[in-house]
């Protein structure tokens, strides 16, 4: 699977004029998405059994009974739920940008924001929410606004570090759209510091990072700053 | 006169925090003082109660179901509950040798013997000596208790606030195991509990708004028969 990703990568970064290449690309690849689909699911449905016995271990492992009524599918349930919590492996750019990038003589900031992340930590398998704000000024390409939340949801959906997930959001909307800055600020409560160890229920982590004209001039980052912070 | 009492536990009580169930249910009965005496009122099911006569025994039962579950056990089952997570990642398609995720097996462990640490603990160990005679007849309302749980279908947390006092499915369990607890602990003339949660397990998915809230309550004696003492309870918890 990764090395599929990889490969999938790699065509955004054929040249700058890569797109117009992209789109008899796609054409011919909607067929080969579609078996990829079906092929994902089939994978998760092999791995699910294997996620299973692990959940029903661990039910009895905690001092529960695992054959008693509430908790009776709990182990399907829950392998389900991780699978669906981390189903942005299966998912690129690639396959959600197709037809999503619109030639637009635009070039003031366009800003996307308040958009509910959820993901979970890497570290301890919980899960931390919040928001992402995105801006990004055009070079003469604009993408689909909800294709930016579609992106945080690949992201997201994975195992993931907070600084990772910014970072992800950032570079892929650079290499797709190839803007002149993209700025990416995600806020969220981390379950693992709230529900357990320092217990502290109103802390939030920020995490930002800035490209291209909004990492070199600072009155562009203070716009975006500004603008993503007030209703 | 409650430290000697104390005193003729068995230590192995506070030590290991697992006795059988009849010897705490003897200790209980003692330590508690009652205006009225006679129930044994015991909150554990864990062992058989000598002599025990609930109005409604077998309502009562199902809620005080409780596995106990010590330190020690906790130590010798977390290489096992470490493998069963790194068979997850495995089968999630990650790669458990990668630097991220080389301790994530150990560090999940711990945190999901934590979010279960209810097992561990015996309402009478947290009571323990704070139950008080006092000539006080008025509500007494704690509101805004910050709760977190386990949703025991996805295993996925539940949080949200309990606006508790002096009555999902699960949700609904938790909110009677509430009630009952501090109606056997404390025998008032009535207990309102009021769940508010957000379940992860919709939210993440996509079931259920981030802002709407999945609501319980139980209420029980004077909360229950009398409107309005209903109504002041939730009036003043609502403001």
């Amino acid at each position: 699977m990764n090395g599929k990703m990889s490969g999938v990568v790699a065509e955004f970064h054929c040249g700058g004029g890569g797109f117009g290449e992209l789109s008899l690309e796609t054409k011919k690849s909607a067929a080969h998405r579609k078996h990829e689909t079906s092929r994902k699911e089939a994978e998760d449905e092999s791995r699910l059994p294997a996620l299973e016995a692990a959940y029903t271990s661990i039910l009895r492992e905690l001092g529960e009974d695992a054959d008693r009524q509430g908790l009776l599918r709990t182990p399907l349930r829950a392998a389900q739920a991780m699978q669906f919590l981390t189903k942005g492996y299966h998912e690129s750019i690639y396959d959600i940008l197709n037809d999503a990038i619109f030639d637009e003589d635009h070039d003031e900031m366009v800003i996307v924001k308040d958009i509910d992340m959820f993901s979970l930590c890497e570290h301890h398998l919980v899960p931390f929410f919040g928001k992402v704000h995105i801006g990004y000024l055009p070079n003469k390409k604009v993408v689909g606004l909800s294709k930016l939340a579609r992106i945080v949801e690949i992201y997201s959906r994975r195992l993931q570090v907070q600084e990772r997930l910014t970072k992800q959001i950032a570079t892929s909307i650079s290499e797709a759209v190839q803007p002149k800055g993209v700025a990416v600020i995600i806020e969220a409560a981390h379950m693992c510091m709230v529900m357990r160890g320092v217990q502290k229920m109103n802390s939030r982590t920020v995490t930002s990072t800035m490209l291209g004209i909004f990492r070199e001039d600072p009155k562009s980052r203070e716009e975006f700053l500004a603008l993503s912070k007030h209703i | 006169m409650e430290h000697s009492k104390q005193s003729q536990y068995s230590p192995n009580e506070k030590d290991a925090g697992s006795g059988d169930g009849g010897v705490v249910n003897g200790h209980f009965d003692t330590t508690v003082k009652r205006p009225s005496g006679g129930r044994s009122g015991a909150l554990q099911a864990a062992g058989a109660e000598s002599g025990s006569h609930h109005p409604a025994a077998s309502v009562m039962e199902s809620w005080r179901e409780e596995r106990t579950r010590s330190v020690e056990d906790n130590e010798m089952s977390l290489p096992s509950l470490a493998a069963a997570y790194t068979t997850i990642l495995r089968g999630l398609g990650e790669d458990p040798q990668r630097q991220g995720l080389l301790k994530t097996p150990w560090r999940a462990a711990t945190a999901m013997q934590f979010f279960t640490k209810g097992y561990q603990m015996k309402i009478i160990d947290v009571l323990n000596d704070a139950i008080f005679d006092e000539d006080h007849d008025e509500m007494v309302i704690v509101k805004d208790i910050d709760m977190f749980s386990m949703c025991e279908h996805h295993l996925v947390p539940i949080f949200g606030r309990v606006r508790d006092v002096g009555r999902a499915r699960f949700q609904e369990r938790l909110t009677k195991q509430i009630a009952v607890a501090i109606t056997e602990a404390l025998q008032p003339a009535g207990v309102g509990v009021v769940i508010e949660a957000t379940h992860m397990c919709m939210v993440m998915r996509g079931v259920q708004k981030m802002n709407s809230k999945t609501v319980t309550s139980t209420m029980l004696g004077v909360f229950r028969e009398d409107p309005k003492t209903r109504d002041e309870f939730l009036t003043l918890i609502r403001s």
